[in-house]
């Protein structure tokens, strides 16, 4: 460069120029590469990590419900899985470049001027001492933000759910202002987490500064130095080497400054896995051939002396209970709210084992059989069916995706869906909102009988079907369910008046005890 | 409700531009503190400017014999530099977040404006979205777009004038390359991935609906053995998500990879000039200047292209938060002003009403008179309307034609919340909060003493049953009181409405998940611990114990007596 004065400018090559030109083009393209493929990997990451989380939720089954808030199980499968990106797309590449990249431009600065590298090294060597004393608070700092994140999440979730009971009780304000605390709980935790990531960017800059200072004040000092003694070449050589360390020194900290960035990416990342281990372990469907199946007409149900407890403190929920259903008989289970009815019905369903005793079908244990096997002998009809986002079609589909035109007709007709159709304003196309919106009681059960029907299995558990309707309305339920019932092996929790209509055996339940027994049970 | 889903499809969608202004309008409150945060980050950018650019000074002005800049002024101006951007940062940050705080307020508080009736088609899981997802985006409107744009906006002159001082086709030179990265390029990009950005958030939502019914359904899936269809149908919602997001990233590629080589080329130029090529004449000393000042102006061009690709998806969030607020029903309600009168008569009168256009007419000319204190009930079968009766009580649902009246005061004038502080309403969609049993009972009556919640548990005949429970009233009811069974759930919500002080009770279907015997037991309490109350019953049936002034039967649209 025509830097001193009396060297022409022109004496110098041109070609550098244009070396520098195509080398900042294969730069760009590097840069874009490396881009795409951090993205790449970090989707990647995702998808097969959300992948495992739901599978394990899907394992964990309803049990999973009762310890923790659906709320809170969706941010783990949606969010703390997104939060992830960040370590296989920053984190990843930022901590394998951080020590090679910086020796990397160190070698020739080290080749040109020694004592502006010792510079660079000594402070680039600075900031891992930085980043480890930040470090650990970050890694704190973010599993609290993570926390409050969930809590803020899992609170509102439950608040949307229930916004028409808030509403028309006055409590708006307040639970606006409870949302406001949760909200701003969120923003401390989260300026806690910045406040130490923009520390250790600081130490970054700091750092940077000092070097470049140095590195001026030093090189000057030298010129002026040589200047006094006359042109001379290394005038020209300390200028020259002295501009290209200057233009080095924000490259040398550019992979320094991405790691700390990184480190709270590292930070989530940790968090993120402490709760993906919390979850149950993702168990893969045991194929059903070898596993023990049942055979599927006519199945016995018997249960013998079996005990439950969902909380010790509450004391047991069934206490040595026995009974024996024969195939194609009906049971119907009776006794007051609390009395244990609806856990009879879990355990049958195998969302739960018992504590003692044995739950068998035909004589086999319900823990031999293959989950896949026992629901495709089980129909069951709750109190209010859980319907999905879709159309109606969809949620009785739901039962068996790959049922024809006529078997959806018929299960539509058997469970008399067809008489309240000409009503929606789609017919089987309208789409169901949340929790069965635009849909009576009466008409959601209808959609769970049609399933049932559907499904065609050899056992259905009824577990107090008509707890929210009418007594008109329950007996056309009643009747649908009697249809349903043939030559099927039936265990019916209910209270209902209209239980009569019933012909079976009849086991009446006290807080977990039988209290007594009709019919052969 | 149908009714706000008919207003949202037929209200024009808002534009970016406008869902961005409401959004910024939100945020006045934060104002102050957002325009100081802009502030410090113009003068942290100056100060790393002329750091830059003079230590490149002060090695080159070396060579003429004199120091141009100080040592001194160097490390001051370091330090500065330094200290400015770690303030600067995190008062910015801070700043954003406090907005970003109160804007989840509004959001909440808009929600619960509208949603008397509950959600109605909209979904818990696409609300969470827009509260959490999309206001954490808008962050990014001020972070990565208001504040660099500030900052590149004062770049440019200070970069053009200075360039300009050596050579003016130079200094134009630079100068359109600049406005070219930090606006052109973030411009085009940010237009071109609009449509993607808008994608994304419904994405999003889409996976966490998914998410919330395969988490919210896990007794059906495992009852009927769906694990693999529900898991496959989640699967491909996240799919199309990643998808989306690859193309984001493979577009930011694109993005950095055209402003890195913008700010080569600014580089390049001067090179160029530092070579006397063309028509650029440079001093040397002009030329490390320059060059310098070039290097670090670029780099604060980058952040802009990197915004510009997010501002499609800021737009998008933008739009879905203020959606919301948007089609809030109720708008015209408003203007009742009055204070709900002190009579407790109601009367109803020609009553018209349907859920929507579409379905068929509820009520048709329904006149009902229920005198202050009286004891009625209005029986029917299910679907007969027998909750949309409490709903326009309530005012959750206004009526097509006819009037109701409090006290001799048509209910359109009265202001909701106090006509909502007269009624007390046990509906079959009443929830419990995942909280403890006093949380969920305060709720009723923020004030009330141990004694009023043991009273009400008592009259729900449910005291017996919480007083087993080890943590006896702070027992947690978990999601939707999965902790007891659903008769006993239900007699807690009862509890919570009998201890609220409304003149007026609603309660619909109360002793749902009773046996016969607790149920007559509890019917006998409720003619007594209602005393001097106005009771609506509404019920399929009646057990013969009740003591009622009036029954009334529900069917075809209007209310005949039956015998009492």
């Amino acid at each position: 460069m025509g830097l001193v004065p009396g060297v022409p400018a022109y004496s110098l090559p041109v070609w550098p120029v244009f070396a520098f030109a195509g080398l900042a083009l294969l730069r760009a393209l590097i840069m874009a590469l490396s881009d795409t493929s951090a993205a790449k990997a970090g989707i990647d990451a995702r998808r097969r990590l959300r992948g495992e989380v739901l599978t394990s939720i899907l394992t964990g089954g309803p049990a999973l419900l009762r310890k923790t808030h659906s709320g809170e199980l969706a941010t783990i499968a949606v969010d703390r899985v997104e939060a992830l990106d960040g370590f296989f797309a920053r984190w990843v590449p930022a901590s394998a470049l951080w020590i090679a990249a910086p020796i990397l431009i160190l070698l020739p600065v080290a080749f040109i001027q020694p004592h502006a590298a010792l510079v660079l090294g000594l402070c680039g060597a600075t900031v891992p001492l930085g980043q480890a004393v930040f470090g650990i608070g970050a890694a704190v700092a973010s599993r609290n933000q993570f926390l409050a994140m969930t809590r803020l999440q899992a609170r509102f979730l439950d608040r949307v759910k229930g916004i028409a009971t808030i509403v028309l009780a006055g409590r708006a304000e307040d639970e606006t202002q409870r949302l406001g605390q949760a909200a701003e709980e969120l923003r401390q935790r989260t300026m806690k987490i910045l406040r130490v990531a923009f520390l250790s960017s600081a130490s970054i800059d700091c750092a940077m500064v000092v070097a470049l200072v140095l590195v001026a004040v030093m090189d000057g000092r030298q010129a002026m130095l040589l200047l006094a003694n006359g042109q001379s070449p290394a005038l020209t050589y300390t200028l020259t080497s002295g501009l290209f360390v200057l233009l080095l020194i924000p490259e040398f900290f550019a992979p320094l400054r991405a790691l700390a960035l990184a480190y709270q990416d590292r930070a989530h990342a940790q968090g993120a896995a402490t709760a993906i281990l919390d979850l149950p372990e993702a168990l893969p469907r045991p194929s059903p051939d070898g596993a023990r199946t049942v055979n599927a007409s006519g199945v016995m149900i018997s249960l013998e002396d079996v005990s439950f407890t969902w909380d010790p403190a509450r004391g047991p929920a069934l206490d040595h209970v026995s009974f024996t259903v024969p195939a194609g008989e009906t049971l119907i289970l009776a006794g007051p709210s609390g009395s244990g009815k609806s856990t009879i019905m879990e355990l049958l369903l195998g969302f739960i084992q018992p504590d003692s005793g044995s739950v068998r079908l035909n004589g086999a244990p319900l823990d031999s059989i293959v989950p896949d096997a026992l629901s495709r002998m089980i129909s069951w009809i709750g109190q209010k069916p859980v319907l999905f986002a879709g159309t109606l079609k969809e949620n009785i589909l739901f039962a068996r995706p790959d049922a024809d035109d006529a078997d959806l007709m018929a299960a539509v007709k058997a469970a008399a869906v067809d008489q309240f159709l000409p009503s929606l304003p789609d017919g089987l196309e309208t789409r169901i909102g949340e929790g069965g919106f635009g849909l009576s009681g009466g008409q959601a059960q209808r959609i769970a009988i049609a399933r049932a029907y559907l499904k065609n299995a050899p056992i259905l558990l009824l577990d107090e079907p008509t707890a929210h309707l009418d007594p008109a309305t329950e007996k056309s339920v009643f009747e649908s369910l009697q249809r349903l019932a043939l030559r099927r092996t039936v265990v019916l929790a209910t209270h209902s008046a209209a239980v009569h209509m019933f012909n079976g055996r009849r086991v009446d339940l006290h807080l977990g005890r039988v209290v007594t027994r009709q019919g052969a049970a | 409700m149908n009714i706000s889903d008919q207003k949202e499809a037929s209200s024009p969608a808002l534009t970016d531009c406008q869902a961005v202004l409401h959004i910024l309008g939100l945020w006045r409150r934060q104002a102050p503190r957002l325009i100081i945060g802009v502030m410090l980050a113009l003068i942290a950018l100056c100060l790393g400017l002329v750091l830059m650019q003079a230590s490149g000074l002060r090695l080159a002005s070396s060579v003429l014999g004199e120091v141009v800049i100080t040592t001194a002024l160097l490390r001051w101006v370091g330090g500065g530099r330094v200290v400015l951007r770690y303030a600067e940062r995190l008062f910015a940050h801070d700043a954003m977040f406090r907005a970003l705080a109160d804007l989840r307020v509004w959001f909440f508080h808009s929600l619960a404006q509208g949603a008397a009736a509950g959600l109605g088609f909209r979904r818990a899981g696409d609300m969470l979205s827009r509260l959490v997802s999309d206001i954490g985006t808008l962050d990014g409107l001020y972070l990565r777009i208001f504040v660099p744009f500030a900052c590149a906006c004062l770049t440019l002159p200070i970069l053009v004038v200075q360039l300009g001082r050596q050579s003016i086709a130079l200094g134009v030179a630079v100068g359109l390359l600049f406005a070219c990265s930090a606006f052109g390029v973030p411009y085009l990009i940010a237009r071109s991935g609009r449509a993607e950005g808008e994608r994304l958030g419904k994405n999003l939502a889409a996976l966490r609906i998914g998410v919330l019914d395969l988490v919210g359904g896990l007794r059906e899936i495992r009852a009927f053995g769906a694990e693999g269809r529900i898991l496959s149908h989640v699967q491909a919602d996240d799919a199309a998500l990643l998808a989306g997001q690859m193309r984001l990233a493979r577009r930011a590629a694109y993005a950095n990879a055209s402003a890195f080589l913008c700010g080569q080329a600014a580089i390049f130029l001067v090179l160029l000039a530092a070579a006397g090529l063309f028509a650029f004449h440079l001093s040397p000393l002009a030329v490390v200047g320059s060059l310098f000042l070039t290097v670090a102006s670029f780099e604060s061009a980058a952040t802009l292209t990197r915004a510009g690709l997010q501002a499609g998806v800021m737009g998008a969030a933008a739009q879905r938060v203020v959606e919301v607020a948007a089609h809030t029903p109720d708008r015209k309600q408003s203007e009742a002003q009055t204070e709900a009168p002190a009579g407790t008569d109601i009367r109803l009168d020609g009553l018209k009403f349907r859920w929507a256009p579409d379905r068929p007419l509820v009520f048709d000319g329904l006149t009902l008179d229920i005198p202050a204190g009286a004891r009625i009930a209005i029986l029917g079968p299910s679907g007969v309307g027998k909750s949309s009766l409490a709903a326009l009580l309530l005012k959750a649902a206004t009526p097509e034609a006819g009037s109701i009246t409090l006290g001799g005061e048509d209910i359109s004038h009265i202001r909701a919340d106090s006509l909502r502080r007269r009624m007390a309403w046990l509906s079959q969609a009443t929830h419990l909060f995942d909280d403890s049993i006093r949380a969920n009972l305060l709720l009723g009556r923020p004030d009330a003493t141990e004694n009023d919640l043991w009273k009400a548990l008592e009259e729900a005949a449910v005291a017996d049953v919480v007083k087993t429970l080890p943590d006896g009233l702070d027992t947690w009811l978990g999601e939707g009181g999965i902790k007891l069974s659903g008769g006993q759930g239900r007699r807690i919500a009862l509890a919570r409405t009998l201890l609220t002080q409304a003149p007026i009770l609603i309660l619909d279907e109360p002793a749902t998940g009773l046996d016969a015997q607790t149920e007559q037991e509890f019917l006998r309490t409720l003619n007594t611990v209602t005393e001097g109350r106005t009771v609506i019953l509404i019920a399929h049936r009646l057990t013969g114990v009740e003591t009622l002034d009036r029954i009334w039967r529900l069917s075809g649209g209007v209310a005949t007596a039956a015998a009492a």
